[in-house]
């Protein structure tokens, strides 16, 4: 009687072992999700592949490019958020081709493709080592995801394991939305100039 | 610790039956259900063109339809084409910024030799990006009609859908996953004007 009762006992404690195992297994994505390395707007933060820091917010209702001496003008049902940033590789020559925006609701926004060829952009960017490179991010980011956000930058999302630049921002009011923003030609040290209109 | 008493033949047969029973059950089941959803199939409801379509990770709201031989960028390609374009609204609901699917329309019945369509955005009659949660946007679905087919008078489209799963059958990922289409809209094609921009 008492080996039945063992045998149950050891069965339930079997079912109770592997109930929390499976509830408690992290996700692949968590497995694989990549290093977080914390910093401040406006402070060098410095990941294993690259130092980045990320300087002024702009925020616009529509930004305006010139290309072939026409004006082009990207409009948007929420805000855009333009980040100006400087980052240098480490190691090798590489690209930053993930940064995201996380607003307060936790959603995320994926780096704004629409002027994926403006120059300046991160997209059209190529990071050397010892060579630090000015850039721009553009977001589009409804307005009630603006204050609470945070940054999100790193190499690839593709690369497991690798580290990631995340920073806090602080408070964007709403009456720092500029109409709109022209991006412009080089001038002076930045190779952009912005001018709100 | 005691020894095994050998099991029986009696006790033994008794296993094989058990287990080749729940086997063939299994499979009588399967296959019953099978027969069942083929003799069954799902009806995929009609939906007016004009309502929101909720397809788990798009609301999709369908305008209208179009054909002509200028492409939603405004410009006439160099080599003549013709375009089949459908406009509606997308409404990503899901939690990060995302692509809308090449699968999300397909015709109904299926047009051969038809290549995957193009996704454009309305606002910068160019071709769409990645589309942000939660800010709705008009985009325009243009298919390339092959050259010896005529235009079509009405299209019927069968609206697809995702599902999603925080943790998936082969690596544990979580992400969306193509679903079977969720709704049918039938809607007029109106002929375009030629309103190119030089």
């Amino acid at each position: 009687m008492s080996g039945r009762l063992k045998g149950l006992a050891a069965v339930l404690f079997a079912a109770v072992v592997l109930y929390a195992m499976q509830h408690t297994t992290p996700f692949y994505s968590e497995i694989i999700s990549q290093v977080p390395v914390s910093g401040r707007l406006g402070e060098r933060v410095d990941a294993r592949d690259f130092a980045l820091v990320a300087g002024r917010v702009n925020l616009a209702r529509a930004l305006e490019t010139e290309s072939y001496g026409s004006t082009k003008t990207y409009t948007t049902s929420g805000v855009w958020i333009l980040v100006e940033a400087v980052a240098e590789a480490k190691r090798e020559s590489m690209a930053l081709t993930s940064a995201e925006w996380i607003g307060p609701s936790g959603v995320r926004y994926g780096l704004s493709q629409r002027l994926s060829n403006v120059p300046g952009m991160v997209q059209t960017a190529n990071f050397e080592p010892g060579l630090a490179m000015p850039f721009l991010m553009a977001f589009e980011v409804p307005e009630n995801e603006l204050s609470g956000g945070t940054l999100l930058v790193s190499r690839s999302l593709l690369m497991p394991l690798a580290e990631q630049v995340r920073m806090p921002v602080p408070d964007l009011p709403a009456d720092r939305i500029r109409s709109t923003i022209a991006i412009g030609p080089a001038g002076g040290e930045l190779p952009w100039t912005l001018e709100a209109k | 610790m005691s020894v095994t008493p050998r099991s029986t033949l009696r006790q033994r047969l008794f296993a094989f039956l058990a287990a080749g029973i729940g086997g063939t059950l299994a499979a009588a089941m399967s296959f019953a259900m099978t027969v069942y959803e083929a003799a069954n199939p799902n009806v995929i409801p009609n939906v007016e063109a004009g309502s929101p379509i909720d397809t788990g990770r798009w609301i999709v709201t369908i305008r209208e339809a179009r054909a002509g031989d200028v492409p939603p960028t405004g410009v006439k390609p160099y080599e003549p084409k013709k375009f089949v374009m459908v406009e509606f609204d997308a409404d990503n609901r899901s939690a990060a910024t995302a692509f809308v699917s090449p699968r999300l329309f397909t015709f109904d019945p299926p047009m051969e030799n038809l290549r995957e369509p193009t996704f454009y955005l309305v606002r910068d009659k160019w071709i769409a990006s990645a589309i942000n949660p939660d800010m709705p946007e008009r985009l325009v679905v243009a298919w390339e009609w092959p050259e010896e087919q005529p235009l079509p008078q009405t299209v019927r489209l069968k609206v697809g859908s995702e599902i999603y799963k925080r943790r998936d059958n082969l690596y544990g990922h979580s992400s969306w996953f193509d679903r079977d289409p969720i709704a049918i809209v039938e809607l007029p094609v109106t002929a375009a004007e030629s309103e190119a921009e030089q």
